[in-house]
């Protein structure tokens, strides 16, 4: 048993290292055909959300009201649209539902990425602390994460909502310093600034228990002993040895909550916390399109086909590189 | 074991204090109360807030409030007139938890065989199989699965209750088949969870020594799986499901509304949308409650799956 | 074997569930076309939707219609408004007088008006109700409409502890069992329609002393409507049986209404197609255009529907102290910009195209409408000569309104039409609904105002002065345009205690087209519509100014 905490320990070590860790990984992840497709989609998403105009047909915004709830593939006759093709349909104010899911793109997959990126910092950082420190200390910071659990995120996200868009309405040499930072972090994110500090409030709390678990389960295991034993700094063993080792459930409990901070900012954006309509997002389209079910089945459908295949990109290519990342199938 | 309940409990007296405090104050920073209506000109506002006390210091009525929380009197509602917020509060609860339990069992039931299955076969397509269909799951929020469901299954096929709920005490079947489509709404993304959890840890253990071990001694595959590797498996899923189930059996103001079910995840909501603040301090109250027993709970099952995780303690 | 087993307890489970799917004892066949109650001997009962619980049973203190509709049906009127005319009609009154000044109205009672529990409703019950609702220690949200009682004002506004009143010197006085007697600070014709309301209401005292707040529990409510409350399961439903001491007992037909509370429309549609309720969209606002498209192209579903007006309006509100909108010919083009037919046809998909605040039905509202019409040259013109000729030079602005699909909609088709018309942006802002009030009132800073934003307004009772006068009166209104006293002011106040009904209709005209099409306080674009569904079996009014009495409602067998 010794031996393979021995073994475990150096796994992740560049010691015996014979390759880089980033070319192994790529090296494993292309071998499959179906993490290739993968990785294609969602490049191709990124270059939709970096230039959506390029993409396109018509404006997101372009309203032609006797023409709402048309069938994909039905040509417009009267109004502002006519002559144009609705590909996927026209929604209840007769907007192409192509055009606003191309522009949506760029609002979700930044909300994903965002979302994701820091929940997963905040989260597996406080974990590891949490789990690795002493019982008292521990114990505090978990009745933290309780306290953040209980408390009403409702209220905090109608607080901002209000701050903001009073702050809004003044003009600038009135907002003060702190004010004029807020907007113009706002402006730069594209309005979803606070999309982000909402979702990194909250999002966090599950990975940071996730995590605790987990080195509460290995910490206790030979091979982090033995890393103790030869003098390992705790930081080093955090990161080198217990890191590798529970990242697996990580990634994916972190790829299934996307969807999560998805709907969250159409949530917020609903209410008035986020990016603001006409500007549509994929997830402002599946709640707007819920309703639609029975009358015009395409409002819901195309967006919330184009989640769906995205979450599928990203759950097989998390899986991948979780494979890829596992000190234990690695040779 | 005791200890640990017995300290974790004594630790609910700071988060109740801090999370109330917290609570307490922002709720009155909200602009707008309870009485603010379109129509209500701003003098009757005055004077209904007047006589229930919201013109006084914010510290004083917290003070008041926390008087009235020790003796278990969380008021009357604001918005629901003169009705104590207890009255609506522990019926809706009560029918969250039955509502709640039937979704985890619902995910247990689902996600637990797919992962397994999906990491045994992994690569293969009952793996992917399995994934699709759990990336399906969460992909798919609650307010478009319900109405789908009830589509299909209440008017469609006509084989279950459109919506609407019915007590145990009505009989077995009308209380079940009243709860089937909202646990599988409410159930479905938390299945998948379970489902791409279970997979993932299960791959991880199966590759650690131990299983290796007792495969090498000639254990039966299946025997292997369940005494050993399961059982550390389920750690994740365990913490992960853990404050889940606090969300999860105190309802979900979605599920409710589609379908006409009076839990208590609604007053989440609605209780701060109308500013009731008897109501959202009752609400925040009874869900720190359940956030402290879910994550005990926790705590005590990894004393049972993984007893030196308990040394820790 | 022994190694399958684990998979017995997760097999079991999926078996109960198809087992539960399949071989379930399906559920009692309810189509739609035959009344629910066939055999005979079975009480009549008709199952109806609410979108919202009820907030209180309590007539004093009630306020939304979610609390009104079921009270209607607890609680008698002095007068009834008629659920097909909305004219006042006698109720618990047989007959009203008013004195040649208009300040003394006397209501003569009907002797054969009982409580549930046996008591006579007297004269004493409707001067304690009145008395109860005024009391500051109350706190009533709709004290105010009783303001014209003599010293009504002065009683409700008193500080409390600090200063004191004399409930006795409030102008109700029961003269004998069965008149009572009001003296008005004015007179005013719209009396009559406010002795509708329920906020003055008979109530039974010796039930309020005995119980409290509790009093409007099913165990311990007494009534003296057509209905008594049986059971009210929170957030669930509410069970109204037939009162066996109406004294109209014999002219209600159904002996047992189940209000179910469905807080989501498209749940109360599916509910209303398998049969599960007899009636949708009686206490909610209209069905959303996707569900209204889907019913009228539906054969059954179209042929149940109905529908109609309601007496409410809802409009653009300019803020008139900041610029661009301080000046009349900005709001004018604004107005003008707005497609009314289009919102109406298609954003909403149903009401009534507006150009003036209160619809027509209400006491005074002009017929045919006045103030702005839609229309894109004259918007364009105005705008020009406001010097910003096709949008040139002109800022962007914010237009604020409420989270809610519906406002959500409106505002992106305001926002897209006002940019074709008039080549103008509006950024959208959506807000919380108590917040968004806040945000609005009259007494928020102008800078820190939009310049536009979404309000509406709903009938206490159909009368003008509830509308232009209460709404929009410089000084004795909330006034959030904060609009400066001017003519339509002093004119639309004096409408209100003229007697002589002619008058008061041309007074109001003109108050209307000063506010609404001189001055643009606001832009009145639509006059809401209900959308009802009820089964063919059902036989019933469709009031637009009134709760509905379901003491008249009618299943055909």
């Amino acid at each position: 048993m010794l031996n393979s905490a021995a073994q475990n320990a150096t796994a992740a070590a560049p010691l015996r290292r014979p390759r880089s860790l980033l070319r192994d990984t790529l090296q494993r992840l292309t071998k499959d055909v179906f993490v290739v497709i993968c990785a294609v989609y969602l490049a191709a998403l990124l270059v939709i959300a970096i230039a959506p105009g390029v993409f396109a047909p018509v404006g997101y915004a372009v309203t032609d009201f006797p023409e709402k709830f048309q069938p994909p593939g039905t040509v417009a006759t009267q109004g502002t649209l006519a002559g144009h093709t609705y590909w996927m349909g026209s929604d209840k104010l007769g907007r192409d539902i192509l055009s606003r899911l191309i522009y949506g793109t760029r609002v979700s997959m930044a909300v994903a990425l965002m979302g994701a990126s820091i929940s997963f910092v905040i989260g597996i950082t406080y974990g590891l602390v949490a789990g690795y420190s002493s019982k008292h200390v521990d114990n505090f910071m978990m009745r933290i994460v309780d306290i953040i659990y209980a408390y009403p995120t409702l209220i905090l996200i109608i607080l901002l909502q209000v701050y903001l868009t009073t702050l809004a309405q003044k003009p600038p040499d009135e907002m003060g310093a702190f004010g004029q930072l807020v907007v113009t972090i706002d402006n730069a994110s594209g309005g979803l600034f606070f999309v982000f500090v909402a979702i990194g409030v909250v999002s966090w709390l599950n990975m940071a228990r996730l995590v605790r678990g987990q080195t509460l389960h290995y910490r206790q295991q030979e091979f982090v002993q033995a890393a103790r034993v030869v003098g390992a700094k705790d930081q080093r063993i955090m990161g080198r040895h217990l890191l590798p080792n529970i990242i697996g459930p990580c990634i994916v409990a972190e790829t299934l909550a996307i969807p999560t901070y998805i709907y969250t900012e159409a949530f917020l954006s609903f209410i008035g916390l986020g990016i603001q309509p006409p500007l549509p997002s994929w997830g402002s389209m599946i709640a707007d399109g819920y309703g639609a079910m029975r009358t015009a089945p395409w409002v819901l459908f195309f967006p919330a086909i184009a989640l769906s295949l995205t979450m599928l990109a990203f759950n097989f290519l998390g899986d991948a590189l979780r494979d890829a990342l596992d000190p234990k199938t690695r040779k | 074991m005791i200890r640990l309940i017995v300290r974790r409990l004594l630790w609910f007296i700071p988060v109740f204090f801090v999370v109330t405090g917290i609570t307490f104050v922002t709720m009155h920073a909200l602009p707008g109360g309870p009485f603010d209506k379109e129509k209500t000109p701003p003098a009757m506002v005055q004077q209904m807030e007047n006589a229930f006390g919201l013109n006084r210091p914010v510290y004083e009525q917290y003070f008041i409030w926390l008087g009235n929380a020790a003796r278990l009197n969380f008021g009357p509602s604001l918005a629901l007139r003169g009705k104590p917020v207890a009255g609506f509060l522990l019926p809706g609860l009560a029918v969250s938890v039955q509502l709640g339990i039937m979704a985890l069992l619902f995910a247990f039931a689902v996600g637990l065989p797919a992962g397994i299955i999906a990491a045994y076969h992994r690569g293969r397509w009952q793996d992917r199989t399995a994934t699709l269909v759990a990336i399906l799951g969460v992909s798919i929020p609650a307010i478009v699965l319900g109405p789908l469901l009830v589509w299909v299954f209440g008017l469609w096929l006509d084989w279950l209750p459109v919506a609407q709920w019915e007590p145990l005490t009505e009989g077995f079947w009308p209380w079940l088949s009243h709860l089937i489509l909202p646990a599988i709404t409410l159930g479905a993304g938390i299945s998948a969870i379970v489902a791409r959890l279970t997979r993932a840890s299960l791959l991880q253990v199966l590759n650690e020594d131990y299983i290796r071990t007792a495969h090498a001694k000639g254990l039966p595959r299946q025997l292997v799986t369940m005494r050993h590797a399961l059982r550390n498996a389920l750690i994740p899923i365990v913490t992960y499901i853990g404050p889940l189930t606090a969300a999860v059996i105190t309802g979900s103001l979605v599920v409710e509304q589609v379908f006409a079910i009076p839990g208590m995840g609604r007053y989440f909501v609605t209780s701060i949308t109308s500013r009731d603040y008897p109501m959202v301090m009752a609400v925040v109250v009874i869900y720190a409650m359940v956030i402290v027993l879910a994550n005990l709970s926790v705590d005590i099952l990894y004393i049972f799956i993984d007893p030196r995780i308990s040394d820790a303690e | 074997m022994r190694k399958f087993l684990w998979l017995v307890p997760i097999l079991g489970l999926l078996l109960v569930l198809a087992a539960g799917c399949t071989a379930a004892p399906a559920p009692a066949a309810s189509t739609g076309d035959a009344a629910p109650q066939a055999a005979s001997g079975e009480p009549i009962t008709v199952r109806v939707s609410t979108i919202a619980e009820p907030s209180t049973l309590d007539p004093n203190l009630a306020e939304d219609t979610y609390s009104i509709t079921p009270i209607e049906q607890l609680f008698l009127g002095l007068t009834n408004l008629n659920n097909e005319t909305g004219v006042p009609e006698p109720e618990l009154a047989e007959s009203w007088t008013v004195s040649d000044d208009g300040l003394t109205w006397t209501f003569n009672l009907r002797k054969d008006a009982v409580w549930s529990d046996g008591n006579p409703v007297t004269a004493k019950d409707v001067e304690y109700s009145v008395k109860r609702a005024v009391k500051p220690e109350t706190a009533s949200p709709y004290a105010y409409v009783l303001y014209l009682i003599k010293n009504a004002q002065a009683i409700n506004q008193t500080v409390l502890p600090t200063d004191t009143y004399d409930i006795d010197t409030l102008g109700v006085k029961a003269v004998d069992d069965y008149t009572v007697q009001f003296e008005l600070e004015a007179p005013a014709a719209y009396f009559e329609s406010i002795s509708s309301m329920w906020t003055l209401r008979p109530v039974p005292s010796w039930v309020i002393e005995e119980f409290g707040d509790a009093w409007t529990d099913p165990a311990n409510i007494v009534v003296n409507g057509p209905y008594l409350l049986k059971e009210w399961k929170p957030a669930e439903q509410l069970v109204f049986e037939k009162n066996p001491t109406y004294f109209k007992k014999d002219d209600v037909q159904i002996d047992r209404v189940e209000l179910d509370v469905i807080s989501d429309q498209n749940t109360e549609l599916a509910l209303y197609e398998s049969g599960d309720i007899d009636v949708a969209g009686d206490n909610a606002g209209s069905f959303p255009i996707e569900a209204l498209t889907r019913i009228r192209s539906d054969a059954t579903l179209s042929a149940e529907l109905h529908e109609g007006p309601r007496a409410s309006t809802t409009y653009v509100g300019f803020t008139m102290t900041k610029p661009p909108f301080d000046n009349v010919l900005v709001r004018k083009a604004f107005s003008a910009a707005i497609d009314r037919a289009t919102m109406v046809k298609d954003v909403v998909g149903t009401g009534v195209p507006a150009t003036q605040f209160a619809p027509k039905g209400i006491f005074g509202a002009p017929d045919p409408e006045v103030g702005i019409a839609s229309d894109v040259e004259q918007a364009k013109a105005w705008l020009a000569e406001a010097g910003y000729p096709d949008g040139e030079g002109f800022p962007t602005v914010t237009y604020r309104y409420f989270s809610s699909t519906l406002e959500e909609a409106l505002a992106q088709a305001l926002q897209a039409m006002w940019k074709e018309n008039l080549n103008v942006d509006v950024q959208l802002e959506s807000m919380e609904f108590p917040a968004f009030l806040a945000s609005t009132a009259a007494t928020v800073p102008v800078e820190e105002m939009p310049e536009m934003w979404r309000l509406g307004w709903g009938a206490d009772y159909p009368d003008e002065n509830n509308w232009v006068y209460e709404v929009f009166h410089c000084t004795d209104s909330q006034n959030r345009p904060c609009a400066e006293c001017t003519e339509a002011d002093e004119l639309a106040k004096a409408a209100g205690r003229e007697t002589d009904s002619a008058k008061r209709i041309e007074m109001y005209r003109q108050v209307e087209e000063m506010m609404f099409g001189d001055e643009v306080r606001v832009a009145p674009y639509y006059h809401r519509g209900f959308t009802i569904l009820a089964k063919p079996y059902i036989e019933r009014a469709y009031p637009a100014f009134a709760p509905p009495n379901w003491d008249t409602w009618r299943v055909n067998q």
